[in-house]
């Protein structure tokens, strides 16, 4: 067959959220694709530079579903940052648990997904059902499934009671036993290894130079986690250790996955065990002052980046959200070329894409009814640009 | 191997679905549910409407006697929420300085209407 | 056999109307078996017979510029080749219409539903479907080799070629499933195959190609195309069951001729329906393997066991023929 465009997406049954691929296909072998991403684009950054400290976090936290916790908490510990605010350790343990706790949902979600791609639905089905224990302890300790509104300006907003520590602690042992059996599915059933080996892969020089994050580079042998790295809340306490992996395809992140899951339930098993006693909250001031905050979180898909500036305001200056999503597509684009049509959802689960996370310029200009992509230099150049006559910086 | 014998064991076992709306969920202590207002506690003071992140708590006229700190003041406003612009974030309930609060989130998690208008005060 | 009676036969019972409500009879059981080992509760008995009538009432789409008496015939060919195909199977003791060669037919016949739908992404003029077509006929090249092969077999070794005379060895030699176990393991692998079922599904990845060949069909069409694929289960297993399991014939004779038939029947029930649940099982339990990988194991492995099987078989006969 000659090349032929097979448009996947942005609408697509192996795509959870819109985006566009334009594969051009030899066969069943993959020639070239152009990615087009910012199907998602909300306006958030915009809107967060209208609401005061305390309403923006709700917005904040609708960035994206399933990291919904690790948009609030990078965001406040940015914040409080810049008020110079040390929020109690209970707080700190608190944020903590919650964002272990997601890491785990997150990376169940995943593996079902990762499943589903290549028709193994029944993976699908038994991993989210035992992620619905995760939800379960998630809705006892915050109020709601998704969307934890645990978060805000100071610590947190509420406390966890010794019922709810206890009822937590009593779900894990049935969750390890699960995920030791997941752990064994995902490395020796026949299907899953023939369609994740030796798929997509990625050297460690070709992770570093695309600047993948998160575990799609912890599979390639990249040492890199913010919380080890550059520590955050209760982090340092807990005894826990960085996974990676030397595959650096489909099979290694798998790896990579599934230990963090064991990894993290045991941060949340410390975390609710060596609960400090103490106020949840303090009061921060109103107002913020000057200050320019680059806030890094390790969010389950990778780096999360807040860089906030403040102006002596109740209301951030001017907020930039640089997901880790944004940062792996790169690498889908690279992997892709070469392999076969049916590994393209593979490849694509497998850095486990966060649309809703996902945002880039594209210029769309309505008169002459063409679209085009800013290049990195025409970028930079265009920002400098405008700062200068804007604002004589 | 293991997938297998997991297979016929939840062949003979009760399947994980919860046959809602026949059977019901258990909802936990804390759920952020439904909003509803207690209208007999509320002082007018619209804390709720300023900290709303969507903006969906608007002030109504409403005249009535109510006790604050012992002293008998009229209240000029009270609360009227948008019941599908809330969020349920529980920041109004955060707020409310009264005992027990004015306003507050329910355990009610089913919220299907038709309305999309539809108000609670 | 009388006019009026192979009438009823080919019509009722077991003809036509059996083997529909038998086909949704199966497709039920899959469903719900592959519900329920996934820790699911399934659908309820009704839901393929719901599924077909409200699939029969839906608004038929036909893309522009695509051939409309084609695309529509093609569904109606699919399914007319494999409701033929099971008139030739024994359900009741032998078929009436048995004939030497009668198993080369049928074989024959179950072919055609893949290749119409080849035809029909062909046809489609839509990206994903002419890839989902092209795989199914790369699949059919791949599995209908050692399919073919293994289910010589049994016909070498009765010395027929007719399906009802191989079943009529079987009742007095001991089945073939014991004599060619091989054959019978290669025999089920390629009638998933066939019936493109996981790990096998690839013309109809869902997450690849949106839906194969199957994309531009829709209402009745794509309710004919469902309906052929669950008749082939039936028809497929029915084969296996007729030449590896010794298909319905019951192991004690009775004296009202009725009664040996009823047992033969419910034999025959068992049989298939046993065949099905172990399709389901492999389905459940494995993930969608790639064309190239299918490939690879299927002429390296399927195909050079196959024929070691026969080459066993026919050693054999030499053997012990008289």
């Amino acid at each position: 067959m000659p090349e032929v465009l097979v448009p996947i997406g942005p609408q697509h049954p192996a795509l959870k959220e819109p985006v566009n691929f334009k594969v051009i296909a030899d066969g069943e072998i993959i020639v070239r694709l152009e990615l087009d991403i910012s199907y998602s684009h909300r306006g958030i950054e915009k809107a967060a530079e209208a609401r005061d400290f305390v309403r923006v976090v709700p917005l904040l936290e609708r960035v994206c579903g399933i990291c919904s916790h690790s948009h609030t908490t990078v965001f406040v510990k940015g914040i409080e940052e810049a008020m110079k605010l040390e929020i109690p350790k209970r707080a700190q343990y608190i944020r903590t648990i919650v964002a272990e706790l997601e890491r785990m949902h997150s990376h169940l979600l995943w593996l079902g997904v990762a499943a589903h791609e290549i028709g193994f639905n029944t993976l699908f089905m038994w991993t989210w059902r035992d992620r619905e224990a995760v939800q379960d302890m998630l809705e006892e300790i915050t109020g709601n499934r998704v969307n934890y509104g645990i978060n805000e300006v100071g610590g947190v907003r509420r406390d966890m009671t010794p019922a709810v520590v206890k009822a937590a602690l009593a779900r894990l042992p049935h969750l390890e036993e699960r995920i030791r059996t997941y752990a064994e599915m995902a490395s020796q059933e026949r299907t899953m290894l023939l369609r994740f080996r030796g798929v997509g892969r990625l050297t460690e020089a070709e992770a570093l130079k695309y600047g993948t994050v998160g575990p799609t580079a912890r599979a390639s042998g990249v040492t890199y986690d913010v919380r080890k790295d550059d520590p955050y809340l209760a982090y340092a306490d807990a005894p826990w250790r960085v996974i990676t992996d030397n595959h650096g395809d489909v099979f290694g992140r798998t790896l990579v996955r599934v230990g963090e899951l064991h990894e993290s339930l045991n941060i949340v098993r410390h975390g609710l065990e060596n609960l400090p006693e103490g106020p949840v909250r303090l009061q921060p001031p109103r107002a913020a002052p000057k200050a320019e905050i680059l806030s890094r979180y390790e969010a389950p898909r990778g780096e999360l980046v807040h860089f906030i500036r403040t102006n002596n305001t109740d209301k951030v200056d001017r907020l930039d959200i640089r997901t880790p999503t944004l940062a792996n597509w790169t690498s889908v684009a690279v992997t892709l070329v070469g392999q076969n049509l049916a590994d393209i959802p593979v490849i694509v689960a497998a850095i486990d894409p966060c649309l809703s996370c996902t945002s880039r310029i594209t210029v769309v200009d309505r008169d002459r009814r063409e679209t085009r992509t800013l290049t990195w230099g025409e970028l930079r150049a265009h920002g400098i640009r405008f700062y200068r006559e804007k604002e004589g910086i | 191997m293991s997938i297998l014998k997991e297979m016929f064991v939840n062949l003979g076992s009760k399947p994980a679905t919860v046959l809602y709306p026949v059977e019901k969920v258990p909802v936990p202590e804390g759920f952020r549910g439904k909003i509803a207002i207690l209208d007999d506690r509320c002082i007018g003071c619209s804390r709720c409407a300023v900290v709303c992140p969507t903006e969906c708590i608007a002030m109504v006229a409403n005249e009535r006697e109510v006790e604050v700190k012992g002293k008998t003041i009229v209240r000029k406003k009270k609360p009227e929420v948008r019941l599908f612009a809330c969020i349920r974030c529980g920041l109004c309930e955060e707020y409310c300085p009264t005992d027990p609060k004015a306003i507050y989130l329910t355990k009610e998690f089913a919220g299907a209407g038709t309305d999309k208008n539809i108000t609670v005060s | 056999m009388e006019p009026w009676l192979l009438l009823l036969y080919v019509l009722v019972f077991p003809g036509f109307l059996f083997l529909l409500g038998y086909a949704f009879l199966l497709q039920f059981a899959d469903r719900k078996i592959s519900a329920r080992m996934q820790a699911r509760v399934g659908p309820p008995f009704l839901q393929p017979f719901a599924d077909f009538i409200k699939l029969l009432g839906k608004e038929v789409i036909t893309p522009s510029g695509v051939d409309r008496q084609a695309f529509g015939a093609a569904p109606l060919l699919a399914f007319a080749a494999v409701m033929t195909a099971f008139l030739y199977v024994p359900v009741l003791g032998g078929s009436p219409l048995a004939f030497q060669g009668d198993l080369v037919l049928v074989l024959y016949l179950l072919t055609l539903p893949t290749i119409v739908l080849f035809l029909v992404g062909w046809l489609s003029r839509n990206v994903f479907a002419t890839l989902g077509g092209v795989r199914a006929v790369t699949q059919m090249f791949i599995y209908e080799v050692p399919f073919f092969l293994v289910l010589l077999g049994p016909a070498i070794a009765a010395g027929s070629w007719s399906i009802s005379e191989i079943v009529l060895w079987q009742a007095s030699n001991p089945w073939f499933v014991v004599l060619q176990p091989l054959g019978f393991v290669i025999a089920l692998i390629g009638l998933q195959a066939k019936l493109e079922r996981t790990p096998f599904d690839i013309p109809e990845a869902e997450t690849e190609i949106v839906a194969g060949p199957w994309t531009e069909l829709t209402g009745r069409r794509l309710a004919l195309m469902h309906l052929t694929m669950d008749v082939s289960l039936v028809v497929g297993s029915a084969l296996i069951a007729a030449l590896f399991l010794g298909g319905p014939v019951s192991p004690w004779t009775f004296e009202p001729a009725w009664l040996s038939a009823a047992l033969g029947f419910g034999l025959f029930l068992l049989k298939t329906f046993g065949i099905l649940v172990v399709l389901t099982t492999v389905k459940m339990a494995m993930g969608r393997v790639r064309i190239d990988q299918l490939n690879d194991f299927g002429w390296k492995y399927l195909a050079s066991l196959a024929m070691v099987q026969v080459l066993v078989v026919l050693l054999m006969n030499g053997w012990w023929s008289p």
